[in-house]
Formats: C-alpha cells, sequence, structure tokens
C-alpha cells in the first residue's frame, strides 16, 4: 500500500465544481499534516469544456505534479478520455456512470475501477444534483482512508454561511458515499492510504494571494491593473485588502492607462504595482521605459501564461524572459526576480519594494500559472523578516536650483523628492535630460546619463535574491532553472539520488542581472549541466550560455505544451546521458 | 501669509521650443496667470503633459512637472491625484495626444471625474512631425500623410466628454488671454474633470485654422444671456450645429469625485503607515490556517 503520496485528479465540465472539491481535499490533507500541492487546468471560458484540477499531497516540501495521475475523479467519460493514460499502474478511477459507461476498450486493466451514479444518488437520495460532487469525497475518503472528521468539519465551514440546510445536506452526501464504499467496494482497496500527521502551524496558499499580500505588507498601497489571466487574482485580492490599509486599487480601462497610473502614483511617492500576464505585459513596455528614464520606483508582476497573442490563457509557460529582460526601446536599468515557491512569491514581492525604490528602476516579480494559482502547504509567513527601507526618498524641503533631481551619484542613484516638497520642483521627462531634468541632447551629458542609469544594476546586485543550491554541491551533473520548476526537478534530485545519480540544482530567485558569476561557477564545477525550463527557444539556456560561452556539456529539456514538468520528464534525459556516458566525477 | 506669487513665479528658466506666434504661448501665460491668481504655489502644483509640440509646455512651467508617453497624461494625472488629493494636479497635450492615440484614456477619465483639470491645446494638426492631419483637422485638410485630403472626420472632443459624462466643459481661444484665464481658473476650481480645449493655431503648418479664421469663425456662448451652462441637451446641440464654433463654458455639472467613490482613506496615500507588523495583517492570515 502506498500511503502518504497520492496525486488526485478531478475532472469534469468547467463550472461544475471540480474546484471547490478540490480545494476541500486539499484543506483536509493540509489538516492531516500532509504538504500540498493544487495546479488548476482549466480551460479558458466559464461554462463547459473540459476542467481538471490536480491536489497531490505527501511529505516532502516544494511538490510539483507527480508522473502520474494515482486516483481519477472522473464527473464524466471526457475526464477518462483525456486522462487515463496518465494514471498510474495500480492507480484507480471514481467514474460516475449515472448517464455514461466506459466502452471496455478504454478500461484500463491495471488501474481500478469504482463506478457508481453518483448524479443518481444525489438527485434521488438528497435531492439535489449538485452535491455529487460532495458525495465522490465521501467515497475518495473511505477509499484512501482520509480522516472524515477533518472533510466533514471542512466542508461545514465552507458551508455555514449558506445555513443549517445546506450544511445538513452536505453531510448527509459525504455520509452517502462512504456508505456505498463500505457496501459495494469493500472487497476491492484502492492500494493507497493516509496516515494523519500533526498539521501544526502552518498555511495553505495560493501564489497570487501571497503576491499580493506580500505587496500590502511590503508597503504597497497603490496597484492599477487590468483583468488578465492569471493575473486577476492579485488585482481582486488588492481590492479587498488595500483600503482597509489606506491603499487603493484601481481598475483600469486597459495595460496601458493601468502602468502608467502605477508610475503616476510612484512619482508622487505612494508604493505602487501593476499585475499583468504576457499580453498586458507587451502593452505596457513603452511605459516601463519610461520608468526606466525618469528612475521611478515600480514594481510589475508578471503572471506568464502560454503565448504568443491569446495563446493559451489558463495554461503555464516560461516564454516570458525574454520578454522581461529585453522588451522595449532603448536600454534601462531593470530587476527580475523569481520566486520558487508560494512562500518564497510572498518574501520577494515584499522585497521587491525596497528594491525599486532603493534603485529607482522598474522591478519584475516573475511567477507563472503553474505557481501563481497553484495552492501549497507553507509555514506561516514570518512579517518580522520584512523591512521597509525607501532608499533615498526625500520629504524635507530641499534649495531649489542646489538639488538636482537626477543628479550624478557613485552607485548611480540620485535622492528622490516627491511632489510637495518645497524646493524641489522639477521637469521630469522622457526625453534625455540633464541632472536637473532640462531636456538636452548634449552628447557628453547623455553618455553619463546612460552610464549613471545603467550602473545601479551593479549597485543592486547585493541586494538581489540569492541562488539556492538544492542536492550534492559537489555532483557532476548540474540543473539549472528557477520559479514552479524547483518542485518537480527537487523530487527528481531525490529520485535520481535514490538510484545513485547525484545532482546539484541551481535555483535562479534573480534573473536579471543575471547572477554571471554564480552561474559561471555552477556551470565551470559540473560535467554535465541541464536547464530545465517551459519554452521552446531555450530562453534561460540561452542567457546562461552566453556567461559561459558556447558548451557541448550544455543539455536543455524543455516544455512547451503549456503543462508543467512532471519529474520523470526531468528524470529520463538525465538518466539517458548517465548511462551513455559514466561520469567519474566533476570536472 | 506669504506674498501673492506672479505668473513669473511659474516661469522656468528654459527656453521654449515653440514657433514664434504658436498659440501655445498664449494657453502657457493664461495658465501661469490663472495658477497665481488663485493663490497656488509651484511644489503643489503636479503637470503632467504628453507628446507634441503641446508637451513640451511641461518644461516652461515651475512645478512638480511630468513629461511622459504619448497619449498617456491622464492615467498619470488620475493617479497623482489619487496619490496626493492636496496636490494641484493639470494635465495638458494636444488634439493628437488627447483625441487619438490618447482617446481611449480620455473618454475614461471624463467617465471617472477626477478632480483634475485638462487642457486641451488643439491645432487641428500634427506639428512636432511637421503638419499631419491630426483628428481635429477638418475633411479634406491637404497634409503629407492626406496628400488627396484627410479622408477622417473631425473629433468634437467637448461632445466626446458630454457624452461620456463630463462635468465641466469649456472651450477658449489662445489669442483672448482674458476669457483663458477665466476659464482655466473656473476649470481648477471646479470640483470633478474639468476639460478645457484651447484652440492653439500652428502658425506652421496650418494654413487654413489661422488666427484670423478663429476669429472669423467663433463665438461665447456667454453672449447669449440666456444660455444655460447647466441643459446637457442645449450643450449637445450647441457644439453639433454646423456654423461658427461655440467658446466659453459650454456645459457644468456636479457629480462625486473618482477620489471620493474610490473611497480613499482620509490622510493622502503617500502619509499611510507602511509598518508590516502592524497587528492586522497577521490578523489576513488567519483565514489562510
Amino acid at each position: 500500500m502506498i500511503v502518504n503520496d497520492i496525486e488526485i485528479m478531478f475532472g469534469g465540465q468547467a463550472g461544475d465544481g471540480s474546484l471547490t472539491t478540490g480545494d476541500f481535499i486539499a484543506g483536509v490533507f493540509k489538516r492531516m499534516g500532509l504538504d500540498v500541492y493544487t495546479y488548476k487546468d482549466f480551460p479558458s471560458r466559464i461554462r463547459g469544456g473540459h476542467t481538471n484540477y490536480v491536489i497531490r499531497a505527501g511529505e516532502r516540501p516544494d511538490y510539483g505534479m507527480a508522473d502520474f495521475v494515482d486516483g481519477l475523479v472522473a464527473f464524466d467519460l471526457e475526464a477518462v478520455e483525456a486522462h487515463i493514460e496518465e494514471m498510474r499502474p495500480g492507480g484507480f478511477v471514481i467514474f460516475d456512470n449515472t448517464s455514461e459507461t466506459v466502452p471496455a476498450e478504454k478500461k484500463r486493466g491495471d488501474v481500478t475501477w469504482y463506478e457508481l451514479p453518483l448524479g443518481k444518488m444525489a438527485k434521488e437520495d438528497l435531492g439535489l444534483e449538485l452535491v455529487r460532487n460532495t458525495i465522490s469525497l465521501g467515497v475518495l475518503g473511505a477509499l484512501i482512508g482520509m480522516d472524515m472528521g477533518i472533510l466533514r468539519g471542512i466542508v461545514v465551514d465552507a458551508y455555514k454561511r449558506k445555513g443549517d440546510k445546506v450544511v445538513d445536506l452536505n453531510t448527509r452526501a459525504i455520509e452517502a458515499g462512504e456508505q456505498y464504499v463500505k457496501q459495494h467496494f469493500s472487497e476491492w482497496p484502492s492500494g493507497y492510504g493516509l496516515r494523519a500527521k500533526t498539521d501544526g502551524d502552518r498555511m495553505i496558499m495560493m501564489g497570487n494571494d501571497a503576491i499580493a499580500y506580500g505587496a500590502l505588507v511590503g508597503g504597497c498601497r497603490f496597484m492599477a491593473g487590468y483583468p488578465i489571466t492569471p493575473a486577476t487574482d492579485v488585482l481582486e485580492w488588492m481590492a479587498k485588502y488595500a483600503p482597509r490599509f489606506g491603499g487603493v486599487a484601481i481598475q483600469a480601462e486597459d495595460e496601458l492607462a493601468a502602468i502608467n497610473m502605477v508610475l503616476g502614483a510612484a512619482f508622487t511617492g505612494v508604493r505602487s504595482m501593476t499585475a499583468t500576464s504576457g499580453p498586458g505585459q507587451s502593452l505596457m513596455t513603452e511605459a516601463i521605459g519610461l520608468a526606466g528614464v525618469l528612475e521611478i520606483p515600480v514594481v510589475i508582476v508578471e503572471c506568464a501564461r502560454t503565448g504568443p497573442s491569446t495563446g493559451m490563457p489558463t495554461k503555464t509557460e516560461q516564454s516570458n524572459l525574454n520578454q522581461l529582460i529585453f522588451s522595449g526601446h532603448g536600454e534601462i536599468p531593470r530587476i527580475v526576480i523569481a520566486p520558487g515557491t508560494v512562500e518564497d512569491s510572498f518574501y520577494l514581492t515584499a522585497l521587491a519594494f525596497n528594491l525599486a525604490e532603493k534603485y529607482q528602476c522598474p522591478v519584475f516579480v516573475l511567477s507563472e500559472q503553474a505557481l501563481c494559482q497553484s495552492k501549497a502547504t507553507l509555514p506561516v509567513l514570518d512579517l518580522s523578516r520584512v523591512e521597509v527601507d525607501r532608499g533615498k526618498i526625500v520629504r524635507e524641503p530641499v534649495v531649489f536650483g542646489e538639488y538636482k533631481r537626477f543628479a550624478f551619484a557613485d552607485d548611480g542613484v540620485s535622492p528622490r523628492v516627491i511632489p510637495g516638497v518645497e524646493g524641489g520642483m522639477h521637469l521630469a521627462p522622457g526625453s534625455e535630460h540633464n541632472e536637473a531634468g532640462v531636456i538636452t541632447e548634449n552628447a557628453r551629458n547623455r553618455a553619463r546619463m546612460m552610464e549613471k542609469r545603467m550602473s545601479k544594476m551593479e549597485s543592486a546586485r547585493a541586494d538581489l535574491p540569492q541562488a539556492l543550491i538544492h542536492g550534492d554541491p559537489h555532483a557532476p551533473i548540474g540543473i539549472i532553472g528557477y520559479g514552479s520548476n524547483r518542485g518537480p526537478i527537487a523530487e527528481a534530485q531525490e529520485r535520481l539520488a535514490a538510484s545513485g545519480v547525484a545532482t546539484k540544482f541551481i535555483e535562479l530567485r534573480t534573473l536579471w542581472p543575471f547572477p554571471e558569476e554564480e552561474v559561471r561557477a555552477f556551470i565551470d564545477d559540473a560535467a554535465h549541466v541541464f536547464v530545465v525550463e517551459n519554452n521552446y527557444t531555450g530562453q534561460l539556456e540561452r542567457l546562461a550560455r552566453y556567461v559561459v560561452g558556447p558548451l557541448e556539456r550544455m543539455h536543455r529539456v524543455l516544455k512547451y505544451n503549456g503543462r508543467p514538468f512532471r519529474p520523470i520528464e526531468i528524470i529520463e534525459p538525465i538518466e539517458r546521458l548517465a548511462r551513455v556516458r559514466p561520469m567519474a566525477g566533476a570536472r | 501669509m506669504a506674498t501673492m506669487l506672479t505668473p513669473k513665479d511659474f516661469a522656468t528658466a528654459t527656453p521654449s521650443w515653440w514657433c514664434p506666434g504658436c498659440g501655445d504661448y498664449g494657453v502657457l501665460s493664461a495658465l501661469k496667470q490663472a495658477l497665481s491668481e488663485l493663490g497656488k504655489i509651484p511644489k503643489d502644483v503636479a503637470f503632467i503633459s504628453g507628446i507634441g509640440c503641446s508637451g513640451k509646455i511641461s518644461g516652461y512651467l515651475h512645478s512638480y512637472a511630468f513629461h511622459g508617453v504619448h497619449g498617456r497624461a491622464l492615467p498619470v494625472a488620475t493617479a497623482v491625484k489619487l496619490a496626493n488629493r492636496d496636490l494641484t494636479v493639470i494635465a495638458a497635450g494636444g488634439d493628437g495626444d488627447g483625441y487619438a492615440i490618447g482617446a481611449g484614456h480620455f473618454v475614461h477619465t471624463v467617465r471617472r471625474n477626477p478632480n483634475i483639470t485638462y487642457i486641451v491645446m488643439d491645432n487641428q494638426t500634427y506639428g512636432l512631425t511637421k503638419g499631419q492631419s491630426s483628428p481635429t483637422s477638418q475633411t479634406g485638410y491637404v497634409a503629407g500623410t492626406s496628400p488627396q485630403g484627410n479622408p477622417d472626420s473631425p473629433i468634437n472632443g467637448l461632445s466626446l466628454a458630454l457624452a461620456a459624462g463630463g462635468t465641466f466643459l469649456a472651450r477658449g481661444f489662445s489669442a483672448h488671454p482674458k476669457v483663458l484665464v477665466d476659464l482655466i481658473k473656473q476649470a481648477i476650481e471646479h470640483e470633478g474633470f474639468s476639460l478645457v480645449e484651447v484652440m492653439s493655431p500652428c502658425v506652421t503648418y496650418n494654413k487654413i485654422n489661422t488666427y484670423a479664421w478663429f476669429k472669423e469663425n467663433t463665438y461665447y456662448v456667454s453672449d447669449d444671456p440666456g444660455y444655460d451652462s447647466s441643459n446637457a441637451p442645449k450643450a449637445f446641440e450647441t457644439l453639433a450645429l454646423d456654423g461658427k464654433m461655440p467658446l466659453g463654458v459650454i456645459y457644468r455639472d456636479q457629480r462625486p469625485t473618482f477620489e471620493a467613490l474610490t473611497h480613499l482613506p482620509e490622510a493622502p496615500l503617500i502619509s499611510t503607515d507602511l509598518d508590516p507588523r502592524r497587528p492586522e495583517f497577521a490578523e489576513l492570515l488567519k483565514s489562510y490556517r
């Protein structure tokens, strides 16, 4: 029996409650003391279309997806057809056979089938078809040994606002599922079990909530955005909570307005941000260049999705890295940081506001659909780790004529006055300007201004989030990655180690300015390096290769079908190489 | 009490890039006059401009001036006002900046009604790029990009703003400084979004809509003592009628500002407490346990 290691998938039609049901399960696993990761794979529409929600639970933190689905709860045949190939041999399917049956040729013989009329039971026994989801929870819970007390508690909590009747109905639905298993399936064990641990003081949170919360705690009091999947959660969260802390979140008419509002508020002295995804990011490009030349501290959260153009709005990808680093005409200083976990999403977003104000430049927080819309268990966030450092902001009167907003400085950072301060009046122009802000095309001034602005990138290095090395730091095989791939890579490492292949993994948390020295040292010290990323052209691999020059021992592990990596997809290419070219050790 | 400032106190040392005789000089001097007459002081004025000849104006007004990207002055100005309501916030730009590339923001800013003033310096051409058609050029206007004559019909910015829920719509003429000062003063004092479109002739490229043309083809609505600027249908009609172009305060109304409807806190956003250890933050986490 497999204990405390399971991936459950709920599959059905969008709008039929798979997501809510999945969230209940995630909550149960969490309260049973397990580590949880969830992944939403839903279509870009409100009702109809196949959707699924994956909940992974186990005993190691930093999960991503597993190699296979262990338990599929299929509310229709389409869910079976779409995912039967992803099932682990020995896994199980719970199938609602109210109106459809699974044709014999589609019934894989190496999984256990639990077919029952969930819809019919809901409608006829309980009087409401909607509760078939809840019945499925009872079935699933009984099959894998979930703590039914915790399940009931979570369902009761979720529905208590809707009144006793709804609570009672759902409690009975759980009961009905549990009873059905006892009466019909007791002969066929699922092969999976759960053993409760102590939940302890932990949280379960979605990446986007952690970003928004990090922003608010980090001092953000102005947000403007335009709804776009998968970033909208951040704007909604801020719209709800920012006013409680003296802040505001505005829904703009488009991304052009949103980013320009962020510039306006930041220019005026308020910590400000926007959150968007690829298409919105493209529209914001011009104004981000303006923030660069006007040295305005702005934070831009990029929740990457599959591109180009509309692409697949609800699917994940890491194809906007080049965009964040290189987009726009002209050259500006900019910082790109990327959390690899929900927990890190909080700390890095809070930090982004310090970086923006200390170095007076745009700071991108890069997440992606498989991280920002996923939930994970995490330790309670530690607010004492957040500091607000406003850099060289000037709130006291200055002497007009002496004060120069864009004064040359050794670190490239000039004291930044805000409107309303006596003596600080100046022009902030997108045109090239002198230290006082007066527009000029003087050649010497232009060169010095470029040097001043760009030198901030070097000044910032010491403050940037450090890369993390996971695994055996002396292993001959290296892996480079960032963002949501931290989970699958870390898991791949553990399993490779168990089969005798030692690896080291450098998780980059700052992507720009590129951590050249760390990456060079990492590559120099490895016999082979695998760069794992979700895109076609190997954007990160190119950056890394640019640093070290062309190398035969660099290998790309790419995925660009809109879905996150499963560990086996990282393990296989590494094992293949390890078989062909056994490595004595590090170079 | 400090002594009253004069228009000179709002001047910068930067020499103007405008052509001699440009209508924009009249707009700048009227603005400086209006600000000084209202008792404003430069440190509390935020002045945001777009791109074009008109956009240069932010370099010539002693204030906290922001010369942004083309067409986006209004979102910047709206946010400056939200961030610090104590500032007098004025945006300025040309007909291309406001009614072409920035038309979307124009309509939506009117809708929102933030307490800011927007001065559109309308010369009915693209001056800085050397004389192409603009959104207010007349149909048939011959220019570099429309050698066979401009095929588009002109936008009436005031009608557009009226349809979008504008609360203060005025039109002035840069060669009538006294009236223009008065219009700008009323606009700044208006509680809500105020639009002052100023006919500002381009002496270099627009040979049709000249100073003489405007003197011939305009009239003030106030010439009719019975004109009721609170009557929206009448304002629409006045703006739509063929013939002479109406000047003056065409329409005014009152409704809650964006700042009021956004439920901003009592204190300006710039002065909110940024302590990350406020107990309410920890409280927020409870729902994630």
